[in-house]
């Protein structure tokens, strides 16, 4: 059995450290000279790069370093997925584009157009982060209208429409959300092959579409008991479907040569986070069952880093040192990689990776982490058990 | 205004070339990968653009071909220097989204995109197109669609309830807020075009056509945007056969303006003083005939633009 890992474009800046907040990698942050990606020269003029030339030099390092592939994420302050990968196509050779979208974002046509001409221009290295449940109110800032249920009811239509007309010449559809006559790719298009679709999503709505459509169903990282039941509720699901549902996990690591010194690098980032990040971390409104799973993890008021170790190598307050969700691990290159043997005896087919900053942790995870899989004492353990 | 000449790159013609599927059996031993395909080409068309001095790429929408939007992002870092031009519908997706995409577009690429929005397909294609948008609602949707577009980009908070968007809170935060809006090229030879392009294009783009009917749609359409408070540049999109003397035009294909070098440049300048100032121009093969325009009909026309200048 081989495991895909992915790498993570930050699509949203930066950071040079993870012991500090500031983005200073991109344009996020007001630029200094000494900032990167785009980098002022020490006369304070732009030298000419810009944050794409980071994001090409992340995914090179993912691909130099044994990751299969980035996914990219998608957020109101972010740079887009879908342009990001195209500008790439030509200076990477094997690392996959996971595209993180929302389907109310384009019409499924035009997606299915879109994702082949992007396979043609990739050598087939498209993949598909399907988002349905983010945002909540905020919806309305995409320009997105629909009520959660309702969004995956069309995520569902939305990808019966893109797979239907990638396969079918003369596809129709008559649903709530699209009606389609006669439709159908061009067959220079329609030879591609349709990329693999990792879908996201943690309520009852989300778990029923991806039954449907999903080839990797993707959690973030939760404790391990109840993401053990959710992927085995997930892979049951699609089994009386007569489909087989992989699964896989998004998370943040601080791996490092000893133990101390990860958690050193985290104690470090836990003291220098200002007050107002801390305010924000108190929680913003959301619809998403994933993102209030998360946050029902986490005391409100940890005073001291360690209030936040919720297991052995498991840390609750990623969130407070860079966005994105709450858990991760800590520790050692073996003990991250035990947690990793750990997650794949529960279930995990695939996982995405990340480490800040981008570019060096791709390598040392590459180099360090990725190596140890299946021959840690954990790994042996569960197969002696098997 | 200094002249903008673009090459037209159509992702659906010859469509054999670098086309791993249409690969024949040869003696010649082949050792090219499928992943060498019709981008390599496309880079090439693009790159032969810069380096003959083009100024821009323009890239046709083709239902049939690779996507505008895709071949635009996938050439961008190899082709310096040219504004890239994607043509693609209003029926995309959501205005806010393409808006988005634009700004991720403009901050890597140096603020070199524009807009050309197509004219909508008939009935047929946009129900396989899984467009419900009706008939005599095309022309709103476009003006909503760039409206809306416009609105996130310049706009914090940009609300907005049309009846084909609808927008909350709506706009970019820094950095995205500081790129610029790509350059909107519309087209159309109809009143309500005429109109339209008055109050949204920043380039109206005309069909060929002789050029009084040229100069008096021009007169219309300045007016016409004088009075919606905006200034607006004009453009033609145009077919050419070049050649070196007259004895090397017979044969050649039917095209907008024939003739040698100096004819079409003298041409070309003629549409110039009637107030043309973006150049859209073609021809066929692509690669070989973008070389050939860019080094011999280019400089020609360029040669005019002292005594264009004078006249205005």
């Amino acid at each position: 059995m081989a495991i895909d890992f992915y790498w993570r474009l930050p699509t949203h800046g930066d950071h040079a450290t993870i012991r500090r907040a500031s983005l200073d990698r991109g344009d996020w942050s007001p630029l200094s000279a000494g900032s990167q990606a785009p980098g002022l020269t020490a006369a304070g003029e732009e030298d000419g790069f810009r944050y794409i030339d980071h994001l090409a030099e992340i995914a090179r390092a993912a691909e130099i370093s044994g990751f299969i592939g980035g996914l990219i994420p998608s957020f109101p302050n972010t740079d887009d997925p879908w342009v990001i990968s195209p500008l790439l196509a030509r200076e990477t050779k094997s690392f996959r584009f996971m595209i993180a979208f929302q389907p109310g974002f384009l019409n499924p046509v035009q997606a299915a157009r879109l994702s082949a001409s992007l396979q043609r221009a990739t050598g087939g290295r498209t993949v598909f982060n399907v988002i349905t449940g983010g945002g909540g109110p905020s919806q309305l800032w995409w320009g997105d209208s629909f009520s959660h249920d309702d969004r995956y009811g069309r995520t569902s239509e939305f990808l019966d429409v893109f797979k239907g007309v990638w396969k079918d010449p003369g596809f129709t559809f008559e649903g709530r959300f699209y009606t389609v006559r006669n439709g159908g790719l061009a067959p220079l298009l329609g030879r591609e092959e349709i990329p693999e679709i990792w879908f996201s999503g943690s309520s009852e709505a989300a778990l029923q579409s991806a039954a449907r459509h999903a080839d990797y169903y993707l959690s973030w990282l939760e404790p391990y008991d109840q993401l053990q039941d959710k992927f085995a509720k997930v892979k049951a699901r699609t089994a009386q479907l007569g489909g087989e549902q992989k699964c896989a996990i998004r998370v943040d690591l601080v791996a490092r040569a000893t133990e101390e010194e990860a958690w050193r690098d985290v104690r470090i980032g836990f003291e220098n986070v200002t007050d107002e990040t801390r305010a924000r971390w108190r929680g913003q409104p959301t619809d998403s069952v994933g993102a209030s799973r998360q946050a029902a993890l986490r005391p409100t008021e940890a005073k001291r880093w360690d209030e936040l170790v919720v297991g052995r190598n498991l840390w609750g307050g990623f969130n407070l040192l860079r966005g994105g969700p709450a858990l991760g691990i800590v520790g050692s290159y073996e003990q991250c990689a035990e947690q990793l043997d750990e997650l794949i005896h529960r279930g995990a087919d695939a996982f995405i990776l990340a480490g800040t900053p981008h570019l060096e942790e791709a390598y040392r995870i590459g180099e360090e982490v990725l190596p140890l899989l299946g021959r840690t004492a954990t790994a042996g353990l569960l197969q002696a058990a098997e | 205004m200094t002249l903008k000449a673009y090459w037209r790159l159509d992702p659906a013609a010859e469509p054999d070339r670098a086309e791993p599927s249409a690969r024949a059996e040869t003696l010649a031993r082949d050792v090219r990968p499928i992943t060498i395909n019709r981008y390599d080409h496309y880079v090439q068309i693009a790159r032969a653009a810069a380096l003959t001095a083009f100024d821009g790429l323009f890239i046709a929408h083709r239902q049939e071909a690779d996507d505008s939007q895709i071949v635009a992002a996938a050439i961008a870092r190899a082709a310096p220097r040219l504004r890239l031009v994607p043509e693609f519908p209003a029926s995309v997706g959501s205005a806010v989204y393409a808006a988005k995409q634009a700004v991720t577009f403009q901050r890597a690429v140096h603020d070199r995109l524009g807009w050309a929005i197509a004219p909508d397909g008939d009935p047929d294609v946009r129900a396989a197109q899984a467009d419900p948008v009706a008939d005599a609602d095309l022309g709103a949707r476009i003006e909503e669609f760039l409206h809306v577009a416009r609105g996130v980009h310049g706009e914090r908070p940009f609300d907005f309830k049309g009846r084909f968007f609808e927008v909350q809170g709506g706009g970019f935060e820094a950095p995205l807020s500081g790129a610029a809006f790509p350059q909107v090229f519309l087209r159309g030879e109809q009143e309500d075009a005429l109109a339209r392009s008055a109050r949204f294009a920043d380039v109206h783009l005309f069909a060929p056509q002789p050029i009084e009917a040229l100069r008096a749609k021009i007169e219309d359409l300045d007016r016409l945007a004088l009075a919606a408070g905006r200034n607006i540049e004009f453009g033609i999109s145009l077919g050419l056969a070049a050649r070196e003397s007259t004895e090397d035009l017979a044969d050649l294909p039917e095209t907008d303006i024939v003739g040698t070098y100096d004819d079409v440049a003298a041409r070309l300048a003629e549409l110039a003083s009637a107030g043309i100032g973006h150049f859209v121009l073609s021809a066929a093969p692509s690669l070989e005939e973008a070389y050939r325009i860019g080094q011999f009909v280019l400089p020609r026309l360029r040669a005019h633009q002292p005594a264009l200048r004078a006249a205005a």
